[in-house]
């Protein structure tokens, strides 16, 4: 059998903004306050009376080159065969070079075991024959995961038959995260300023 | 392209994933580089009147490098599980080539402070020799470290680790101005006149030479910003941002005004042959350079990415 290739496509033509993928990935994940492993970007585009809200459901691209992977100074990091890219809790040492070198802010420090956690499309629910829980608990069903390897799989279906993107293509992580419908505009726009939480920026000691 | 139709209604705030002990690290260790040039410079050399300045700087090296990687692991998450570095390297990561760098560094630091404080002079050139380039690579490395993690446009330019590493020769040898200054002026009492003068002539000409090096590092920052402005949207943000944004002040104002200009005007100016003059300079220089530190770590991690 070939080797699985999982992948997630969203389509934002579905996505009705019910933060339930949020909820159910602090639920399965157990995942501290201040810190999201998923979460949904807003955002209003055109003016009044033309405008129109986008729901852009955000999580780790668990990325085909993941620049995470190659600059984790010990290999705590690592894709599996299946391209799930997953972090060795006992190994991470907390250096955070990861989540500086990855290009969509997907990852934090987990406040409670201070160690680095993602967004890993739930392995262990996956290698138990189930789905991630925020694709599970998708109202709509604009999520949809599986093994893009396999032709018959629903995804590789929607992948072969409608335009889909990825976030930041230009960083050469080829995500396994696509997005129908997805205008551009919307894709890249990040905030303006600054949406970083700043406190103990120079003498936070952490021991 | 025009966004000014788009706006984020809601979205999450994320953490800022390396704080200032990042900074502070790359400040000692370039510290530590530096003087450890000046003092194989001082052997190579041989006079007699370098040997001094040799001395101080052998020593500062290894004990400077001795503070820097404390910041680093203090900075870790899991402190105890520092170890892990060692044993389960990635030969992709630049921190592991920093792993064994930083251990490899001082202990040959150690080696050569040794070598000339017993008056070994054969075995402290070569060591010297063999030396230099590891203390290059020790900060060099440092600049891949920001260089490397693409996300960043601030960081993600070839110029980086030259940067790192002629800023790197400008602190250190402030520091060691600082020192030789100090020794001259309390610990020097028992020498001649002409003795005195001597070494004020070594401490003058060292701030000088500082003060070209200046000019190399304004040059770099000066090509790595016209490149930043004229590359792609990320990259001209970040241009910005240290220009006309939050940061101007540190980088403007502190890095390049009182870090730069300032030191380079007092050192080659109308107040070249002060003493008083040379050691300001040498500490604004080091204020100018922890400044740069701050601009690059935290200003580079401040422009939002998602
Ligand atoms: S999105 Fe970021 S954390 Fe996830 S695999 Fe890609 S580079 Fe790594
Ligand atoms: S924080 Fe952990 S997972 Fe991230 S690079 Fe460091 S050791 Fe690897």
């Amino acid at each position: 059998m070939a080797r699985k290739r999982y992948a997630m496509v969203i389509d934002m033509r579905r996505c009705i903004g019910c933060h339930a993928c949020t909820v159910a990935c602090k639920a399965e994940m157990a995942v501290p306050l201040e810190v999201n492993a998923t979460w949904l970007k807003i955002i209003e585009k055109g003016a009044y009376p033309d405008t129109r809200r986008f729901y852009l459901p955000r999580m780790c691209n668990n990325c085909t080159d993941a620049i995470c992977a190659r600059n984790c100074p010990t290999q705590a990091t690592y894709k599996r065969d299946d391209g799930i890219v997953v972090v060795d809790q006992h190994r991470c040492i907390g250096c955070k070079y990861c989540i500086a070198s990855c290009p969509y802010d997907t990852r934090f420090i987990n406040p409670l075991k201070n160690i680095v956690q993602k967004c890993f499309f739930c392995q262990h629910r996956v290698d138990a024959g189930l789905e991630p829980a925020c694709v599970e608990s998708c109202p709509t069903r604009a999520m949809v995961f599986g093994d893009r390897n396999d032709n018959k799989s629903e995804i590789s279906q929607l992948l072969a038959s409608n335009a889909t993107t990825v976030l930041k293509k230009e960083m050469e992580t080829n995500p396994n995260v696509y997005y129908i419908a997805a205008d551009e505009t919307v894709m890249s726009n990040v905030e303006k300023g600054i949406n970083y939480r700043t406190e103990g920026t120079i003498t936070k000691l952490r021991l | 392209m025009d966004n000014t139709d788009v706006n984020v209604v809601y979205s999450v705030q994320h953490q800022l994933p390396l704080v200032m002990y990042i900074g502070q690290y790359f400040f000692f260790t370039g510290l530590s580089a530096g003087s450890f040039v000046i003092s194989v410079i001082a052997t190579l050399l041989g006079r007699k009147e370098f040997k001094p300045i040799g001395k101080i700087t052998a020593l500062l090296a290894p004990i400077l490098l001795i503070i820097a990687p404390l910041n680093l692991i203090l900075d870790l998450e899991q402190p105890l599980r520092f170890w892990h570095l060692f044993v389960f390297y990635n030969w992709t990561s630049p921190i592991t080539y920093g792993s064994f760098l930083l251990t490899a560094y001082p202990v040959m630091g150690v080696i050569y402070a040794i070598m000339v404080y017993t008056n070994r002079q054969k075995a402290a050139k070569i060591l010297g020799i063999l030396g230099i380039p590891l203390a290059i690579s020790v900060h060099g490395y440092t600049g891949f470290i920001l260089a490397l993690a693409k996300a960043r446009a601030l960081w993600n330019t070839a110029a980086m680790p030259t940067i790192f590493l002629v800023s790197a020769m400008v602190s250190g040898i402030g520091l060691v101005v600082i020192i030789a200054a100090a020794r001259w002026k309390w610990f020097d009492k028992a020498a001649t006149v002409e003795q005195r003068e001597k070494d004020k002539r070594l401490i003058i000409q060292l701030a000088q030479f500082m003060a070209y090096i200046i000019m190399l590092d304004l040059f770099l920052i000066l090509s790595d910003i016209l490149v930043l402005l004229t590359a792609h949207s990320d990259a001209y943000q970040a241009g910005m941002l240290i220009l006309t944004g939050n940061f101007a002040p540190l980088f403007l104002g502190v890095e390049i005004f009182l870090g730069s200009l300032v030191p380079m005007v007092l050192v080659l100016g109308p107040t070249r042959k002060s003493m008083k003059a040379i050691v300001i300079a040498s500490i604004l220089v080091n204020i100018g350079v922890y400044a740069m530190r701050f601009v690059m770590v935290i200003g580079g991690q401040s422009i939002p990415l998602s």
